[in-house]
């Protein structure tokens, strides 16, 4: 009776609701293959999983946290070296075997474990620490950089993207978070294919901004002046990267986020079926199974990166709507289950997780409709793959478990 | 938890939330923006998508001589289409084309709905593409007419060649719409016929996944579809028959022309020119080499020489001089010259006849007969220069007949005292001696010989050279009386079956043919052989002209050309048993009573 009582029963129904969702548009968005079969047996296992879960000893994901993250970054050299696919990102189970892992994907749940373990263990006044800071920043870049080499540019960027919040969850001061921002926001202000001839001004410009701001709320000239160059730097290098690292393929999905129409017939093609889509599917949509875009094929990858664009074309606005209502509820709690959660480590856990998700839907659907570059993430619970479900059930798993047992000390 | 209070961890908390927020707005917006704001232009493009539009070609026009013969038809041909998808795909698609049809294919990579890969495929090919390539390949099989000349070369240069429309084409306005690799009429009739030709294309609707593979064979919008309509059939006044003869008379190892005109309108029978092309490879694919040998072939198998050809017409002209010396009173039938020495000197050039022995004293009849350049000479002498020019401007020489077609006739030239005088550094006396004899720097087109030969023998009337439709009026001309007329054709007749005449081996039994033969002098060259004829002499139906380049003797080399054209004209008439001596002094053998050659 406890446990019933205990259950997240509204965040479970969400993810549920999620996951048959997206079975059923599977089945639309690839009608003529069986893959909707395979995603609901992944779905139901998935989903036992994480109720299972809950019935975890409280301190054993705790124990696990970094032993897990090592697994993480073995598999993830793993795929490195004997990974499959073309770019490789894929580990087959035994030759020839249809069963593939995602290392990329459980590293990402793993690196959260580690980083929630590590700025759990660390004091409220610790945490600000520069060596604490550097910790973490140091068991976010390691898979991060393994997974750039596979090459994964947007997943690589996904373990990023969840250590900011956790930072900040952890005690960080909202300024230090800037500081740590700041440099990134001088990639992009520094990216000449956005701002074209202007971006030295606009660089300029938010180097000076930021700048007076640090000076007038800090009043401390050396934190400034560090600033400034740390910023400069950034907005250099990012003109290096641009020019010398990125791999082709990398800089044209950057460049065709841009402008599209660039290259109409070639990476361009993606964004603009994918917004023709979503855009025709109007308030209510075609209907399910009427999605004309989908069924004659202009959508590519539809039952993977862009089952979003089947959504929106058959369910239109509406379903779109209870699609993202969804996903904001089920971050809503996992918000709140890190905000009552036992430990400092079920906290940060917790917000990891909900920012991970949170990530991973902005880029995803804001991909499908034309605010974010292509990068091939998937929606979790929707998106067909294995590897993706399990991994995002496996994190429900931890939020169930940490909401049942918020009250144990 | 560490000593933090409450209000911190519920504001930091707050933060977050905004964060989560302000992120899921910018999705909400953007959605609000694609799908309720701007529905519509997204709901039109994928309509646009999935309906796509098709072009339904309307056949051209075919081409037909006067008994319905067709010289320029439709066949279908097969197309194989490349249907627009990714940049990768279209390229793999292609490449197993060209590795299937072992055949390197160019095409545009501009984004359109389709685009031609290869026009007019074999059977083979198309067996290929719908049975030995993956469907998943977004190649697709379209029937389009092509036009077809079943004569293959026969009156090519009438009929004219096609070409497809290059982008600079595109940008002249014209009275139908083209689009870049559509074909388009670039000489003859179908170039100048080109707006009837042509037809109306149709406009039909299919829905198409992005493969460009049909979905269903219902109309997606039947309301929006347009038939084809088809170009118009035109008749031309060609006679094929005719035409035919004419052809096989001039072979493509010779350069020359033909043209038969109905001497009463000016239809045009027949129009030759030697050597021919097959206008069947200007709209083939597979026949670069051969159009590349036609354009570019040194005896200039494109060039129409019936309309654009120049030749000196050599003594086919002189019934020029006789008919203004007739209107001049300065001659008739029976007075002559001094007798033909066999040469004659004016001024310091002594101008000499083909019998270098000389005719002896000849009238006029008789130098028409035998083709006496010291008659003409004498001729000349007292007609002077003025009175010839005018002659030959009444029958049209150096002007242009008027015929449609392109590109367009040439007007020839008919030199004056003035033109002598700015080209030739002045007039003398000797150039009108040339000129009288079809020599010097007259040059006429064939088309104007036979006009000029028509004008003769139907009592004055210069006709309108005509392809098609009705006849323009033939126009009297002035100053030139019935008598006279008569008195040159009784010459011409002398040609054809006097004892001393050149032009013999155009005798056809039954008809009672008038010609004269002409041998111009070219220089560096063999002479050009030519031949006009009109018949019946009485009632004339048909004038020929025909001109054999370095041929040499025009009643040797020409006549047989023009007899052929005139068997062909009157194959199956009752043969006429009427006699044909014309006068008492006439004391030619008729056409019956066959004899030998010139």
């Amino acid at each position: 009776m406890r446990l019933a009582r205990e259950f997240d029963l509204l965040l479970l129904v969400a993810v549920s609701a999620l996951v048959l969702l997206g079975v059923t548009v599977i089945y639309s968005a690839a009608s003529e293959s069986d893959l909707w079969q395979n995603q609901a047996a992944y779905g139901v296992i998935a989903l036992l999983v994480a109720g299972a879960m809950i019935y975890v000893p409280d301190k054993l994901f705790y124990n696990l946290a970094y032993p897990l993250y090592a697994l993480g970054l073995l598999l993830l050299v793993a795929v490195l070296v004997w990974g499959a696919g073309e770019p490789a990102r894929w580990l087959s189970l035994g030759p020839g075997s249809r069963l593939r892992l995602q290392p990329s994907e459980f590293a990402k749940v793993a690196t959260i474990m580690a980083l929630a373990r590590h700025l759990g263990d660390c004091s409220v006044s610790r945490v600000k620490t520069v060596r604490s800071v550097l910790i973490a920043l140091v068991i976010t870049v390691i898979p991060m950089s393994l997974v750039v080499k596979q090459p994964d540019l947007g997943t690589a960027v996904s373990f990023g993207a969840v250590l900011l919040p956790m930072l900040y969850w952890a005690g960080m001061r909202g300024h230090h978070i800037f500081f740590i921002t700041a440099p990134m926001l001088s990639v992009v202000f520094s990216f000449e294919p956005v701002w074209k001839d202007h971006a030295p001004v606009v660089f300029a410009i938010f180097i000076i901004l930021s700048s007076v701001v640090v000076q007038l709320l800090l009043s401390r000239l050396w934190v400034t002046l560090g600033m400034l160059a740390v910023n400069l730097s950034a907005g250099l290098i990012s003109v290096y990267l641009w020019l010398d690292f990125l791999l082709a393929y990398q800089k044209a999905r950057i460049l065709t986020f841009l402008d599209p129409e660039r290259d109409a017939l070639g990476a361009g093609w993606n964004i603009i079926q994918s917004k023709i889509a979503i855009g025709s599917g109007g308030l209510t949509g075609k209907g399910f199974l009427q999605g004309t875009q989908t069924k004659y094929k202009w959508l590519p990858a539809a039952h993977t990166d862009f089952i979003f664009s089947v959504i929106g074309e058959e369910l239109g606005f509406a379903g779109a709507v209870i699609v993202l209502a969804l996903f904001l509820l089920v971050i809503w709690r996992a918000l709140n289950i890190g905000a009552t959660a036992n430990s400092r480590f079920g906290s940060l856990l917790a917000i990891g997780l909900a920012f991970m998700l949170t990530f991973h839907v902005f880029v995803n659907v804001g991909m499908t409709i034309g605010v974010m570059p292509v990068t091939g993430l998937p929606l979790p619970f929707l998106s067909y793959g294995g590897s993706s479900l399990v991994t995002n059930c496996v994190a429900l798993g931890l939020l169930l478990h940490m909401y049942t047992h918020r009250h144990d000390f | 938890m560490d000593p933090v209070t409450h209000e911190e961890w519920t504001r930091r908390l707050r933060g977050l939330l905004i964060l989560v927020s302000i992120l899921f707005s910018i999705l909400l917006l953007r959605l609000f923006h694609l799908q309720i704001a701007t529905f519509a232009v997204y709901h039109r493009e994928s309509e646009e998508n999935r309906i796509t539009h098709k072009t339904v070609r309307a056949p051209r026009g075919r081409i037909v001589d006067r008994n319905g013969e067709v010289l320029a038809r439709n066949r279908a041909s097969y197309t194989i289409f490349l249907i627009s998808s990714t940049r990768k795909r279209n390229a793999e698609a292609v490449s197993a084309l060209e590795k299937a049809i072992d055949d390197n294919i160019t095409y545009s990579r501009k984004r359109s709905p389709t685009v031609r890969l290869k026009r007019d495929v074999d059977f083979r090919s198309v067996c290929i593409v719908e049975e030995g390539l993956s469907p998943d390949w977004p190649l697709q099989i379209e029937i389009e007419p092509q036009r077809d000349y079943p004569m293959g070369s026969l009156a090519a240069h009438v009929i004219g060649y096609m070409g497809q429309m290059q982008k600079d084409d595109l940008a002249i306005p014209r009275a139908k719409p083209y689009a870049a690799g559509d074909y388009i009429g670039r000489t003859g009739i179908e170039k100048v016929w080109e707006a009837n030709l042509r037809g109306d294309d149709g406009l039909s609707y299919v829905e198409v996944d992005a493969l460009g593979r049909r979905i269903s064979d219902e109309s997606p919008l039947p309301k929006g579809e347009r038939p084809a309509v088809p170009g118009q059939e035109l008749k031309l006044t060609l006679d094929l028959n005719v035409q035919r003869a004419a052809e096989s008379a001039l072979p493509d190892t010779l350069s020359g022309s033909v043209v038969a005109l109905d001497a009463r309108n000016g239809a045009v029978l027949a129009m030759v020119s030697k050597p021919s092309f097959d206008p069947n490879v200007f709209v083939s694919y597979q026949a670069q080499e051969e159009r590349r040998r036609f354009v570019n072939g040194e005896s200039q198998p494109m060039l129409n020489r019936a309309i654009r050809g120049l030749y000196p017409p050599g003594s086919t002209l002189k019934m020029i001089a006789a008919v203004a010396a007739l209107e001049a009173g300065l001659t008739d039938t029976l007075s002559t010259f001094e007798a033909c020495a066999g040469s004659l000197r004016v001024g310091d050039t002594v101008f000499h006849c083909f019998n270098r022995d000389g005719h002896g004293e000849l009238n006029l009849l008789e130098a028409t007969e035998a083709s006496c350049n010291i008659y003409f000479n004498h001729l000349a002498q007292v007609l002077g220069v003025e009175a010839w020019r005018e002659s030959a401007e009444k029958f049209g020489f150096g002007q242009v007949t008027g015929i449609h077609l392109a590109p367009g006739e040439k007007a020839g030239l008919l030199p004056s005292r003035q033109w002598y005088n700015e080209k030739r550094g002045g007039w003398r006396g000797g150039h009108l001696m040339n000129l009288v004899i079809g020599q010097g720097d007259m040059l006429a087109t064939p088309l104007q010989m036979a006009r000029y030969v028509a004008a003769l023998g139907n009592g004055g009337f210069l006709v309108t050279p005509h392809l098609y439709g009705p006849a323009p009026l033939p126009r009297l001309i002035d100053g030139v009386s019935p008598a006279t007329l008569d008195i040159v054709k009784r010459g011409m007749h002398r040609v054809v079956y006097g004892e001393h005449g050149t032009g013999h081996s155009v005798r056809i039994a039954g008809i009672d043919i008038a010609g004269k033969s002409g041998t111009a002098q070219v220089p560096n060259s063999n002479d050009d052989a030519w031949f006009v004829a009109f018949a019946p002499y009485d009632d004339p139906e048909i004038a020929v002209a025909a001109v054999v380049e370095g041929g040499g003797g025009g009643g040797a080399v020409a006549a047989p050309v023009v007899r052929r054209v005139l068997e062909a004209y009157f194959a199956g008439r009752p043969v006429s048993k009427r006699p044909v001596s014309r006068t008492a002094d006439d004391a030619a053998p008729g056409p019956l009573a066959e004899s030998g050659g010139t």
